[in-house]
């Protein structure tokens, strides 16, 4: 659910509902008594669902965000993110133990990530400049990123320009294994207790650097696109330290290099189709890395406005990928080197989504408001996505869970 | 290499300065000020879509920025 509440602020706090004098109160100790002072709030959350046979994965991501404006040239923002993971997983991959089904060796997990961030924007007329800090935790992670991003309109605004640069510092823990010469030798962490504050755990570094340009462009009264290229440099662990892979004789905590460069390259276009009064929208994404991934995404969508107050929007997307250098689905039989894998996120795969976005904007009344709000957003947005792993198995077994929903809801609004 | 790096460079550099024989004029912006032509307008829910892929994708990146190009940020 995403909310998004805005109010002005000389309405008595006691006529509005208990999430909007909540978050007015916030904004007013940020912004006190500024000359204009614009101020905004939504909510969103996201309830992803993945299931088939004995795995499931259930992830809901709630969050709420709140800014305001500092006269014209500032806007302060912070928010707020969770991810409540629940569902079952395989903790050694391909283990002949389970002869039948791999998959019965199937067990439960559960963990929360917390979010917290804060930003600021300066900005001119023609100029704007981003400054951002988030926090994340969870009982195994733990991470700072840092963000600073510009952006520059020319040649009469219609071009954009944008450049960002984002440093992440972060940790994973991880099973300490002083006696472990060797990555065959290595052990799966069995459950995070202790992380960070035991002995029996380590922690691990992983330095995250992300580049990124944009060049949006109006190319006539119908026609916009938009250029992005992203490139991230990754140092340190980058697996999943509960995970083992079969090996043969025994069982090891997947091993994957430390590090990885990631280059990707996007380009969306907008056409607005005069005779429907909607727009058709594509993106599409060329992206390889290091690790031997190349991937290809694709989407169509076409959004459609009804009356003054709805927008409706439908999309398909397709997404294809090569597997990683050190990939193999039986790594007894097609072993790859030094580094292995139980992940299939770094097989060949590829997947469909198919869905469909509501939007609802109220108009306002003749004084320009509804209800003590001056603007007002609800959206709601359901997607399915399909999977096809032709080169992973559990064992002898395809995976099951092989389809997904995702469902969010939102709102948002401005006082 | 360095040459090749620079050379695309130029390309690139005088690509997005070709873009200033692009002109719409402002009185012609209102089909581009509309939401649904402006990149990034989804806000929070598209971060949350991206969220989902990054997590179920090998890949990373490129997802866009926000802003239309239009005049009307």
């Amino acid at each position: 659910m995403r909310v998004q509440l805005v109010s002005t602020w000389h309405v008595p706090l006691s006529r509005r509902p208990l999430i909007a004098g909540g978050c007015a109160l916030a904004l007013c100790v940020v912004f006190p008594a500024t000359a204009r002072s614009d101020a905004r709030a939504s909510a969103t959350t996201t309830v992803f669902r993945e299931a088939g046979g004995p795995l499931d994965m259930t992830v809901i991501t709630p969050s709420v965000n709140l800014s305001g404006d500092a006269g014209q040239a500032v806007t302060i923002r912070a928010g707020w993110e969770a991810d409540i993971v629940s569902g079952a997983s395989v903790r050694v991959v391909d283990n002949p133990s389970s002869e039948v089904d791999a998959i019965t060796s199937a067990t439960k997990l559960d963990d929360l990530r917390n979010t917290a961030t804060g930003g600021v924007t300066l900005r001119s007329d023609l100029a704007s400049l981003d400054l951002d800090y988030s926090y994340g935790h969870e009982s195994d992670y733990r991470s700072h990123s840092f963000r600073i991003g510009g952006r520059a309109e020319l040649f009469e605004r219609n071009t954009g320009l944008d450049l960002a640069y984002a440093r992440g510092f972060d940790r994973v823990c991880n099973l300490a294994q002083p006696r472990a010469q060797e990555a065959v030798d290595r052990q799966a962490m069995p459950t995070s207790s202790g992380c960070f504050d035991s002995d029996e755990r380590e922690s691990l570094d992983l330095s995250i650097q992300t580049f990124q340009g944009g060049w949006t462009q109006a190319w006539a009264p119908v026609f916009t696109t938009q250029t992005t290229v992203t490139v991230q440099l990754l140092d340190g662990y980058q697996g999943n330290p509960y995970r083992a892979v079969w090996l043969g004789r025994s069982a090891a905590q997947e091993n994957h290099p430390n590090n990885r460069a990631r280059y990707a390259a996007g380009l969306g276009t907008r056409l607005w189709i005069k005779p429907l009064a909607g727009a058709l929208q594509t993106f599409g994404r060329l992206y390889r890395d290091t690790w031997d991934i190349q991937s290809l995404t694709a989407e169509l969508a076409y959004e459609q406005r009804l009356g003054g107050s709805v927008r409706l929007r439908a999309r398909a997307r397709y997404y294809t990928q090569t597997g990683a250098a050190f990939f193999s689905d039986d790594y007894v039989r097609f072993p790859r080197g030094q580094f292995f894998t139980g992940d299939r996120e770094l097989s060949p795969m590829s997947s469909w989504t198919f869905g469909g976005r509501a939007e609802w904007t109220p108009a306002p009344g003749d004084d320009g408001k509804i209800g003590f709000l001056r603007g007002l957003r609800l959206v709601g947005k359901f997607d399915v996505l399909i999977y096809s792993f032709d080169d992973f198995h559990y064992g002898q077994a395809a995976v099951p869970n092989d389809s997904a929903f995702v469902a969010t809801l939102s709102l948002e609004s401005t006082f | 290499m360095v040459s090749q790096f620079f050379s695309k460079f130029i390309l690139i550099v005088c690509c997005v300065w070709g873009t200033a024989c692009v002109t719409v004029r402002p009185e012609d912006k209102e089909l581009l000020a509309d939401p649904s032509m402006t990149f990034g307008a989804d806000g929070k829910t598209a971060a949350h879509d991206e969220h989902v892929f990054n997590n179920r994708e090998g890949s990373f990146g490129a997802g866009g920025v926000t802003g239309g190009g239009c005049g009307c940020n």
